[in-house]
């Protein structure tokens, strides 16, 4: 009696995303890790915010679907999105071959580069002096950076760390020469620790990352919908919008520095 | 059971890594084999220290161990490597995580040592010295051969805890299997894929320990 009653719960629970998938098609799931400000952030009350916030649900209006924000770590993203858990992923996520070969991507959105955190000991004053032996370079796993490292920093010794937190650490207390991840991250881990560390922000790839929005394979209806919600909102001026709202002193630093902005 | 989750099945991309599981799996059985013998003197020594007779001894091993259970392993690896290992120096990141992971689970073979031992009724100890024997040979010839068979069924099950909690080293970079799995996992997206092997793999090695266990009992009731 005890192990049919167990059973049944146990049936139920596998069962049940099932049900869910057929009675919620009117809910748009966007999948995010809130931990990327001020792309994708939480207020101190817990709500999700930021650009990608908005865009999602900028994207939600556009579509006629009520939009929920799932805050997912990095690296169940894509597994989520694979299991159908969410329905799109906005997180600021480049656009990369490797992605691409079990998910599907919208047209880019954003673009950024790579640069490099590295301590003032070290010595590096590009990305040539970090490809070789005895360096050590850390980065965030599951990122374009970490792609990066492994396929260019065959020399150097890559240290893979599940936080951006901890791989600014890394560099202050001098265990790895380099930090490498997108530019925003950089400057600003570099404005939080001005006396340790030094930021290289000259993009270390000819090419840009190019943001997309993801979605699962052969659903070219939802893509061909995103698409055109993208060029919409880049010509109507939703994206000036988001920068001004979120990206108003990133954005004049960057024009300072002579970098590429977002949008 | 999986037909639930609508996931497909890519093991072609894990195969390509294979040598990234096997790396792992080496190092997490090197980490576990020094943390293993080094956690047990560590252990051992604590439990003396908590019925020495030195009260400075007693009340260090008293917070030692409470400190240590009483704490996450998470939260413990992360301090003693940032904080306590980069004011020592100590760079290589596998001797401090087999330092930490020691003085984690010695903490725990501590309590177990000394719950054995005080198990052991007062009469026996008595009886030893009313027969002659110093403090010394009453604790070799009459405690220990009794606390012994109380010790050695926790102690494995914390041997097998020691090579499960290895995996938290990966929040730190150091290479075992975990750490190679996860590895895998965010560069081919199959998440199924790789954490199937790791739990695989994690049971080939806690389960012969097991089976010694088991042995070992058995032995012990002859």
């Amino acid at each position: 009696m005890l192990f049919k009653s167990f059973l049944s719960i146990v049936l139920l629970f596998l069962l049940n995303p099932v049900f869910v998938n057929a009675t919620n098609q009117k809910v748009l799931k966007v999948g995010m890790e809130l931990q990327y400000p001020p792309f994708e952030m939480s207020e101190k009350d817990g709500t999700p915010s930021g650009i990608s916030v908005d865009l999602a649900k900028a994207l939600g209006k556009y579509l006629g679907r009520k939009v929920i924000i799932q805050n997912i770590a990095w690296d169940g993203l894509i597994p989520s999105l694979k299991t159908k858990k969410i329905d799109i992923i906005i997180s600021s996520m480049t656009i990369t071959d490797k992605r691409k070969k079990v998910i599907d991507f919208s047209i880019p959105y954003a673009q950024s580069n790579l640069a490099i955190l590295t301590n003032p000991t070290s010595g590096v004053k590009s990305v040539k002096d970090l490809n070789q032996k005895g360096k050590v370079v850390a980065v965030k796993k599951g990122t374009t950076g970490n792609i990066y490292a492994i396929e260019h920093l065959k020399k150097a010794k890559v240290l893979i760390l599940d936080k951006e937190s901890s791989a600014v650490l890394e560099v202050i207390q001098k265990r790895a020469d380099a930090f490498i991840y997108d530019q925003l991250t950089i400057y600003r881990d570099w404005k939080n620790h001005k006396k340790t560390t030094v930021a290289l922000l000259n993009p270390i790839t000819k090419k840009p990352g190019y943001w997309g929005i993801a979605l699962r394979q052969n659903q070219p209806e939802l893509k061909a919908k995103i698409n055109e919600f993208i060029k919409k909102a880049k010509s109507d001026g939703t994206f000036d919008k988001f920068a001004y709202k979120y990206l108003k002193g990133i954005k004049k630093k960057f024009v300072e520095l002579n970098i590429p902005f977002f949008f | 059971m999986f037909s639930g989750t609508d996931y497909n099945f890519n093991w072609e991309s894990i195969y390509e890594y294979r040598q990234k599981f096997i790396d792992g799996f080496f190092t997490t059985i090197y980490i576990s084999f020094f943390a293993l013998i080094l956690s047990f003197f560590i252990g051992l020594f604590f439990a003396y220290g908590q019925n020495s007779k030195i009260i400075l001894l007693r009340f260090f091993s008293r917070f030692y161990i409470e400190v240590i259970r009483g704490t996450p392993l998470l939260v413990q690896v992360l301090i003693f490597f940032y904080v306590i290992a980069a004011n020592l120096g100590l760079d290589n990141r596998y001797v401090a995580g087999v330092l930490i992971l020691s003085i984690f689970s010695g903490a725990y073979i501590s309590e177990i040592v000394r719950a054995a031992i005080f198990s052991i009724p007062k009469e026996q100890y008595e009886t030893g010295l009313s027969l002659g024997f110093t403090i010394f040979q009453t604790y070799r010839y009459v405690i220990f051969p009794q606390a012994y068979k109380r010790i050695i069924p926790p102690l494995t099950g914390q041997f097998a805890s020691i090579i499960k909690d290895s995996s938290l080293l990966s929040i730190i970079s150091v290479n075992e299997f975990t750490m190679n799995a996860q590895e895998v996992n965010s560069y081919t997206f199959s998440t199924l894929e790789s954490y199937i092997p790791l739990a695989l793999g994690y049971l080939l090695l806690t389960y012969p320990i097991s089976l010694w266990s088991r042995q070992l009992e058995k032995k012990m009731k002859d």
